[in-house]
């Protein structure tokens, strides 16, 4: 007994390219099963088309790079981290974090990394407008912003660290944009200065973590210290 | 076969180590599904950088795990719930409202008329309005080729809320195409 048109034009809508048997058999069952065949068909490749998003052309080396990061630095990382062990205990400079994940040979590394990697596109997205939930999203670090960041965020995203995940967000600023990112469980130099490319990177350290604020000019970034470094902090009855 | 032959053959054998093996499996998952898991998360987090994250996130679990994978058959459906799994797990507090899709720009492509690439744009939008419990699974089986069985599967509901899910989203774009007038060829479908 051929299959029911509804039925038929449920299960099509479903699957329309099942190789069921029953669906193919009822398929040359009347010119309106036929009929339906083909607009079903005609709508899948627009739908395909629609949905076959382009890639990013560095997708496929982002995604490689985690193998060969995680095979060529890890082996490299101890010495790094012993020679940063050995600069804390005489006071001598940068590094004071304690990072066990491999990756990148040291805080200044990851900052540049991560800014070269999407630092420009973030920013991009940032000028489009956002809904951006500070609160939500610190508070997974059992952190949170007072008003004087909370309300200059234009974008807020998870990135990686070399501690997992963290936080990137962009602060709208009389003077442009700022970039921030929030590095938990890392500390670093208070107000170490990087220069890398264009840009200008400002360590902060924080109580729980740390942060870089990166702009294009040195004056900017560093009027905007004392907001990052007095504005995340612990949720309440956390400590 | 002569001893002295044997040996010049296994010298010439090239023998790869486990990490080599290791590392010519994960690349091979990156060639083989790491566009489509881009697509994919592209259209459950709806941004170019977080969707790249997402995926990036999702190769680190991958590589840290390469040995636990013993079916190459199922390495696609391995990589698609730890992504899911990790797409739950960063924003299990919130889903940050920002969305790329729609303003991804559809490639100027001289096979595709103009109506065509309006169409594409409009089912692009069309796609990012659903709901998510219709979204999913429809982007499991276009993107990814998954059967509704697999969905199932995936989504651990029942096949039979699998099709209905398809079926109403697939119903919700054509409404959704009619209501915006899309001129051509379109309207002939329905």
């Amino acid at each position: 007994m051929s299959m029911d048109f509804t039925e038929f034009k449920r299960r099509l809508g479903a699957e329309p390219r099942s190789r069921d048997p029953e669906l193919i058999a009822a398929r040359d069952s009347s010119s309106e099963h036929r009929e339906a065949v083909i607009k079903a068909e005609l709508f899948e490749e627009k739908l395909e088309r629609a949905a076959s998003l382009p890639v990013p052309s560095d997708l496929l080396e982002n995604i490689q790079s985690v193998s060969t990061s995680q095979q060529v630095k890890r082996p490299k990382w101890w010495p790094v981290a012993m020679a940063a062990s050995v600069l804390i205990a005489v006071g001598a400079a940068g590094i004071a974090w304690n990072m066990s994940s491999p990756g990148w040979e040291s805080v200044e590394a990851y900052v540049m990394d991560h800014y070269r990697h999407d630092g420009d596109k973030v920013l991009a997205l940032a000028q489009e407008g956002t809904d951006a939930d500070v609160h939500a999203m610190l508070a997974r670090f059992d952190l949170d912003a007072t008003p004087e960041l909370a309300n200059i965020v234009s974008l807020i995203k998870y990135c990686p660290t070399p501690e997992g995940k963290g936080i990137h967000m962009i602060l709208n600023t009389e003077d442009g944009p700022v970039t921030v990112i929030y590095m938990p469980d890392i500390h670093v130099t208070d107000q170490e200065m990087l220069v890398f490319d264009a840009m200008e990177a400002l360590l902060v350290d924080l109580e729980h973590g740390s942060a870089a604020i990166i702009g294009a000019n040195t004056q900017h970034i560093q009027d905007y210290y004392a907001v990052v470094h007095d504005s995340i902090v612990p949720l309440p009855g956390r400590s | 076969m002569h001893w002295v032959n044997f040996c010049k053959l296994w010298s010439i054998i090239p023998v790869m180590s486990n990490e080599d093996r290791q590392l010519s499996k994960f690349n091979g998952l990156a060639n083989d599904y790491g566009a489509d898991l881009f697509r994919y998360a592209m259209w459950i987090c709806g941004n170019e950088a977080l969707a790249k994250d997402l995926v990036q996130e999702t190769y680190l679990r991958a590589w840290k795990a390469i040995d636990s994978l013993k079916d190459d058959k199922a390495a696609k459906s391995w990589l698609i719930t730890i992504l899911r799994r990790e797409y739950a797990r960063t924003f299990e507090r919130k889903v940050p409202k920002f969305t790329d899709v729609e303003t991804v720009v559809v490639p100027d492509d001289s096979e595709l008329e103009p109506d065509d690439r309006a169409e594409v744009q409009l089912l692009r939008q069309g796609i990012m309005k659903l709901a998510p419990k219709y979204r999913e699974p429809l982007m499991l089986q276009v993107v990814l080729g998954y059967s509704c069985q697999e969905i199932a599967a995936e989504l651990d509901i029942s096949k039979s809320a699998v099709m209905t899910q398809l079926f109403r989203a697939r119903e919700q774009l054509k409404d959704s195409l009619q209501k915006d007038g899309v001129t051509g060829n379109v309207h002939g479908l329905y």
